[in-house]
């Protein structure tokens, strides 16, 4: 008896992939945050002949051209994150370097990924086919303090820049540090009011709590949590609180479910606590994925096994957050590339079908799923361009610096 | 196509065959001995302004992106009498584009050169974008002959600091991407050792002509020019240099270095600044007519080019002192007996040309070599 309910439940599921690959067909997947150029930036110094994603990485890779195209992938924001400790030094000519990178990309591999700068250049990528190349910064130590590098990245094709990344900066708080500014500071609600201006999207991925509820009161354009999940179903400062996702219907914005399993599998939580502390007491960085750290990593699992997470769990996030911010605000940002572990399922780009395919089993119609996917993301970088236009028919560009302001407040 | 429609009397890109096809038909030209019954010569400085009308100037450096952040509120189109550059002067000197500098203090370093530089050129963007009947942005010799033919000023982004590149050849390529096409090579650790160029050194030279930013050595030590006039693919630049055989100043070119630009189709541009000229203590127009004079006549009428280095806080010579002065500056070429050919390829062939050549250089080298990777740990360790 068992065994049938099993087999009935693998063939609703098989029917339920095959409708999932029809609708990604139409409506393909938009990836909020997605690591590889830090990838190829750590694994081979950028040498893209040793990484050539149009031939299967899998043995290095989460991402590569042929598994974006099993996956139903039509839009990808590439993360052009820096490390955070690189804040000061060279945060930003390796930021530089991280976009310079996607430009390579798009120069290599022409027929399946194509440069995006606005919504519209999103639809047209749908309509030939070919995937949508959108860029994200990760990180406000990105731009050193200033208006004027925040404007660079932007000419320079950058379209969100997340605030901060697990480190405090000096205007915005991180959800993974001390409480410094207490969420953003004066400078701070100036770079959202600027970023609003020059048509760059507010991501709230990474920041404290107090620095999305400042952002989302100063933001005038719709924010997105580019890989963020919901903190109701699993207790991580990573993750939203209901009270932010219900501010999602007024502003506009989207939150995308990430599927990293230490942010949202409560077991997975406690586990990589260890895990990190092991890593820190053998003195190498917790988020450290060279091969050496790989094995150290693979040793302290072997001795304690991982709790996994599987696509329902990620289904789990999703459906409380169509609950509580409604299904024009959800979205996808996988972060594959920029973690070390990922739910059963949902091992590497390929997998975004499965998902669809759950959602497909919870009950998701057609309409909803293509909301989740393509639609919502689309909306929410087309309305930042409305808003930008107004915005720069009434105001020039901000000169104010962080002295000017911050010095003033304090 | 625009490039190909702007024909220039004096140089092309192969320069040679011409010049042997200007010897064998040259002769068939009169000698000028004035008609008696004819009118009476112009005087120097309308004949100066008829040149500059069809062959303005490209000047190679200007600080106005960020001397006008020193002020509260300026209108250049209105005139800004507390700078040396704003519109009105600009069209009185005949300026027909202009490399905007973007350079940062040398004890600026890491992420404050870079963003720095960032910032500098958002404001030149902005400074473009508000006076759009003056300015018109330009990347290349093709645009910059299209501004020209519309009566505005090709704005050209550079240079660049050598030390706001982080060491980075990623972002060299960004600072190209947003429209730089010129970078001095000073201030950085691979141009301070391994004889004026380390191995990285030559990389940077070898990927700026791949893209096709002119390598602007003002400034460079002379061990730094030699090296990286032997390395070049591409002419190289002086943005405001003057000559060191007539002032022994540490931005001058030495005259064996001029002789090295001749072979390399390069250009010196004469820089105004009064500590760059000054002979026997006097620094006035005729003494930068003097460096321009030494300049053709070491490196060749093909090289030499005009950069002033207006509002950069340093004193400029006598009769030069804002940019609506090239045009004395040329009548006194002109009292000098230099051809006409020679003025307009001074002011715009030459530049013309050296950017022509960059650009061609760069797309030739773009078909065969990929963006470079390497690092400076890499090839300097």
């Amino acid at each position: 008896m068992a065994e049938q309910i099993a087999d009935r439940t693998t063939d609703h599921f098989g029917d339920h992939l095959a409708q999932a690959a029809e609708l990604l067909a139409e409506y393909p997947v938009v990836d909020g945050h997605n690591d590889l150029p830090w990838a190829l930036r750590e694994q081979v110094g950028y040498d893209l002949d040793a990484r050539d994603i149009a031939t299967d990485q899998s043995a290095h890779l989460h991402t590569d051209i042929g598994r974006l195209r099993a996956g139903g992938v039509g839009a990808q924001f590439w993360s052009v994150y820096v490390r955070s400790d690189m804040a000061g030094e060279d945060a930003v000519s390796a930021t530089l370097e991280q976009i310079d990178v996607v430009a390579e990309l798009l120069d290599r591999y022409p027929a399946d990924l194509r440069r995006a700068l606005t919504a519209d250049d999103m639809e047209a990528a749908r309509t030939e086919g070919r995937i949508a190349s959108l860029m994200g910064a990760e990180g406000g130590h990105s731009i050193n303090n200033s208006l004027g590098t925040l404007r660079a990245l932007h000419a320079l094709g950058v379209r969100y820049m997340t605030l901060t990344h697990n480190d405090n900066i000096a205007w915005a708080d991180s959800a993974t540090d001390e409480p410094g500014v207490g969420g953003l500071s004066p400078f701070g609600h100036e770079v959202v009011r600027e970023m609003n201006r020059t048509g760059m999207l507010v991501d709230l991925s990474h920041v404290a709590a107090t620095t999305m509820r400042d952002a989302l009161a100063t933001s005038t354009a719709p924010v997105m949590f580019s890989h963020s999940s919901s903190r109701a179903i699993c207790d991580h400062p990573r993750n939203v609180p209901d009270d932010v996702l219900a501010q999602l219907p007024a502003n506009g914005g989207i939150a995308m479910a990430t599927f990293v399993p230490k942010f949202v599998l409560p077991e997975a939580v406690e586990w990589t606590r260890a895990a990190d502390r092991n890593m820190r007491d053998r003195g190498l960085h917790h988020l450290d994925t060279t091969a050496q750290a790989m094995k150290i990593h693979a040793e302290f699992e072997a001795a304690h096994p991982r709790p996994m997470a599987t696509v329902a769990t990620i289904a789990d996030h999703l459906d409380h957050m169509r609950e509580v911010a409604g299904i024009d605000h959800i979205g996808i940002g996988g972060d594959y590339d920029g973690t070390a572990f990922l739910p059963s399922g949902l091992e590497d780009v390929a997998g975004y079908p499965n998902l669809i395919a759950e959602l497909l089993g919870r009950g998701w119609s057609a309409a909803d799923l293509a909301k989740l996917t393509w639609r919502n993301a689309v909306r929410v970088l087309r309305d930042a361009e409305a808003v930008a236009r107004d915005l720069q028919t009434r105001r020039g560009p901000s000169h104010a610096t962080i002295q000017e302001l911050d010095a003033r407040a304090s | 196509m625009a490039d190909l429609q702007d024909h220039v009397d004096t140089a092309t890109a192969i320069g040679q065959l011409d010049a042997e096809y200007a010897q064998i038909s040259a002769p068939a030209r009169p000698s000028p001995v004035p008609h008696p019954d004819a009118p009476a010569p112009p005087d120097p400085l309308a004949r100066a302004r008829a040149l500059l009308a069809a062959h303005p100037v490209v000047d190679g450096f200007n600080g106005l992106a960020h001397a006008v952040r020193s002020i509260p509120w300026c209108d250049l189109e209105l005139g800004e009498r507390s700078l040396d550059t704003d519109v009105p002067r600009l069209r009185a000197g005949r300026v027909g584009a202009q490399f905007w500098s973007l350079q940062v203090p040398a004890d600026h370093a890491g992420d404050r050169a870079v963003s720095a530089t960032l910032d500098r050129i958002d404001q030149v963007r902005a400074l473009v974008a508000a006076y759009p009947e003056a300015l018109r942005p330009a990347h290349g010799v093709g645009e910059m002959t299209d501004a020209r033919n519309c009566g505005r000023v090709a704005a050209l982004l550079g240079p660049v600091s050598g030390h706001a590149l982080a060491d980075s050849l990623g972002t060299l390529r960004a600072y190209h991407a947003l429209g730089v096409r010129s970078i001095t090579l000073t201030g950085t650790s691979w141009t301070g050792r391994g004889g004026g160029l380390t191995r990285f050194g030559q990389e940077v030279v070898r990927e700026m002509n791949r893209l096709g930013i002119l390598v602007d050595l003002t400034g460079a030590s002379p061990d730094t020019m030699r090296r990286a006039l032997a390395v070049a693919k591409a002419p190289v630049i002086f943005s405001h240099s003057a000559a060191h055989e007539l002032t022994d100043h540490p931005s001058n070119v030495p005259d064996d270095v001029l002789r090295m630009l001749r072979s390399n189709n390069g250009l010196c541009m004469v820089g105004f600044a009064a500590d760059q000229v000054a002979r026997e203590g006097t620094a006035s127009l005729r003494e930068v007519a003097d460096h321009l004079e030494h300049v053709r006549e070491v490196a060749g009428p093909d090289c030499v080019g005009l950069g002033a280095g207006y509002d950069t806080g340093a004193t400029h010579a006598d009769g030069l002192t804002d940019v609506s002065r090239y045009p004395q500056l040329i009548a006194e070429l002109l009292e000098r007996d230099w051809s006409e050919s020679d003025v307009a390829a001074l002011t715009w062939g030459n530049a013309a040309r050296v950017m022509r050549e960059a650009e061609f250089a760069s797309r030739a080298a773009q078909l065969r070599r990929a963006p470079s990777t390497a690092t400076i740990g890499e090839l300097d360790r």
